[in-house]
């Protein structure tokens, strides 16, 4: 495997670390104070073709494979500090932009990926239940069909982009006596009646990414937008966590490079004893421990993006990106904190903030301890 | 109607500190990008129908080409000169381009950050013969297309013009600003041909009037000194930079 970038795609790269850094910064601080989500910096981004990477040009995307779309949302993470807008961008590639484009009929991929890839739609997607989230494929959310019609009834928490969303990928079970088997996928249009936001959800982290619940009562979808087979909500969804899984902290590898040279930075400025804290071992240990991980993290990144662009399979190792990456992350704003003794706590560094965006990766495209449980059902155990 | 969009290579971030002026990262010419985002308005609302780019230089313009092409010219020619030219060398370049390319307005900027010349764009309206609008800020080009209306920015203040077109506006800063180019515009514009020209096809004999004897960057200011007293103060004032 060769991970050497070519010009074009460096050019990519360079294009978007200036437009981020540029564009979407200002005001992080208030937005992440008072929980705002970023329509501009969503439509500049969409405009800018950042949503569209991965998707076919005849559909208004770049048509860039996994590899070099990893490569290009590691240099928004490095650029863009809110980590909220990118977490919104990715939960709408990941879970509602790719599955469109992988299971949708062209009917669909016609309606729905243009507008996707352009940001013009916002897109949502309804798996977790207010009573089942590591267990999804339990859930109780329906799809009873009704003629050319589905009418879905259930509740859906933890709505990325819920609040704002033009389009929402919803998983219900069709036909329940079958069990997981039983669930399909469904593109609603939001809004549409039956589909209320029943609440926006406060976070303590990527605030700046709106999450709602969301409760359908009769809500009709029409059959031409059940999104893949009848039952086959769980291959959709596999599929689409192999590549959510794998890709979604991509940005983050960007963070950890982005608060490495922070520190780095801080460490030879500041001065304690007459000498920079760098110089003491306690600090450039720490700093060692982050050059190690984001190092590390990256090749994980860019060998997952690799398998997923050689069509090769990698359930496994997005589990392990997934993991891995996101502890790191953890691990790499909790020493830049404590390198940046009390200044690191306080919301002007900047850092705190991050700390509290990064422990939601512990948690979404599945909790760290069901990756875990996943590599060890792979290991054979 | 027909735009031609001249730009100029100049390094980036030029005159700011740390900047280089040779073997780092080029771009168009600010000015120019603010002329070129320009006739893509114009295009946009319909009033353009094709944006033609054209720069004057060695392959390693090519980078800047394709910039043009990424914002959305719909062809870029480069005129193959590796000689450093003057603004007069440059015009009569132009000169012969549009006489090829019969454009009813060419476009660019007022200046160009590096030499600040600002002479091309009114050098190259007097060889044609052609009426000129210079430090454009906005520009409206007339419903039958064969005038427009500028308004030009001069230091008296805003002083608003009729030209007849075919004519040449140069464009100042506050024209427009140009926007990102997007993503999808870097990819496709790499697939986009780069037309050449050589001198002996333009048929032009354009050569420098001027050359540039030596550049000498601005005395290095050394340091200050602080004073105890406003009475040291008048004392070194007096004797020591003997100003007052």
């Amino acid at each position: 495997m060769d991970f050497t970038w070519s010009d074009e795609q460096r050019e990519l790269f360079t294009a978007i670390e200036r437009f981020a850094a540029a564009e979407l910064n200002e005001g992080i601080i208030e937005r992440d104070e008072h929980g705002e989500f970023s329509r501009d910096g969503w439509y500049k981004c969409g405009e800018f073709g950042i949503h569209g990477l991965p998707v076919e040009e005849q559909y208004g995307g770049s048509d860039l494979d996994a590899l070099a779309t990893v490569g290009a949302l590691e240099r928004l993470g490095y650029a863009c500090k809110d980590n909220g807008l990118i977490f919104s961008i990715n939960a709408h590639m990941w879970t509602v932009m790719m599955p469109v484009a992988a299971f949708g009929s062209e009917d669909q991929k016609q309606r729905y990926l243009p507008g996707l890839a352009s940001g013009k739609l916002i897109g949502g997607n309804g798996t977790s239940e207010p009573d089942t989230g590591s267990d999804a494929y339990n859930m109780r959310t329906t799809a009873e069909k009704k003629g050319d019609r589905y009418l879905l009834n259930g509740s859906k928490i933890f709505v990325t982009n819920g609040p704002v969303a033009d389009v929402l990928v919803v998983y219900a079970n069709s036909d329940p006596a079958k069990g997981p088997h039983g669930i399909s996928g469904f593109i609603v249009d939001a809004p549409t009646p039956g589909m209320t936001v029943t609440r926006k959800i406060d976070k303590m982290g990527v605030r700046t990414s709106p999450m709602a619940e969301i409760y359908f009562d009769n809500c009709e979808v029409p059959e031409t937008n059940r999104l893949g087979k009848e039952g086959a909500g769980q291959a959709l969804f596999t599929h689409s966590m192999v590549w959510e899984r794998g890709c979604i902290l991509a940005s983050a590898v960007g963070s950890m490079q982005r608060l490495l040279e922070t520190c780095v930075r801080y460490a030879k400025q500041r001065k304690a004893f007459g000498q920079p804290i760098g110089k003491f071992q306690q600090v450039a240990t720490k700093l060692v421990d982050m050059k190690l991980r984001v190092e590390t993290a990256r090749r994980m990144l860019y060998y997952h993006a690799w398998l997923i662009a050689q069509g090769r399979s990698a359930v496994m190792e997005a589990a392990m990106n997934k993991l891995y990456i996101s502890e790191s992350w953890v691990r790499c704003c909790e020493d830049a904190i404590q390198i940046h003794g009390g200044y690191g706590y306080m919301t002007e560094y900047e850092i705190e903030r991050e700390l509290r965006d990064a422990i939601g990766s512990r948690l979404y495209s599945g909790t760290n301890e069901i990756q875990r449980n996943l590599i060890a059902a792979m290991l054979g155990v | 109607m027909k735009i031609l969009t001249p730009f100029k290579s100049v390094p980036e971030n030029y005159g700011q500190p740390g900047a280089t002026s040779s073997g780092g990262r080029r771009v168009i010419n600010p000015f120019d990008q603010i002329a070129i985002e320009e006739a893509l308005r114009l295009r946009e609302r319909g009033v353009a129908s094709e944006i033609v780019a054209v720069t004057v230089g060695p392959d390693s313009a090519d980078e800047e080409i394709r910039a043009a092409y990424a914002m959305g010219c719909d062809r870029a020619i480069r005129i193959d000169d590796e000689r450093s030219l003057d603004p007069h060398a440059v015009a009569r370049l132009l000169l012969a381009v549009v006489r090829a390319e019969a454009p009813e307005l060419v476009l660019m900027g007022k200046q160009a950050v590096d030499d600040d010349a600002s002479q091309v764009g009114p050098m190259l309206a007097g060889l044609l013969g052609w009426p000129q609008a210079t430090f454009v800020s906005r520009l409206e080009p007339a419903d039958d297309r064969r005038s427009a209306t500028c308004t030009r920015e001069t230091d008296g203040g805003l002083e608003v013009i009729t030209v007849q077109l075919p004519a040449v506006v140069t464009t100042d800063l506050r024209l427009n600003e140009p926007r990102y180019v997007s993503l999808p515009g870097l990819i496709k514009a790499r697939r986009k041909p780069i037309e050449l020209k050589t001198l002996a096809e333009l048929a032009s004999n354009a050569q420098p009037l001027t050359a540039i004897l030596r550049v000498a960057a601005p005395p290095k200011r050394s340091g200050g000194v602080s004073v105890e007293s406003v009475a040291e103060l008048v004392h070194k004032l007096k004797h020591e930079a003997k100003v007052i």
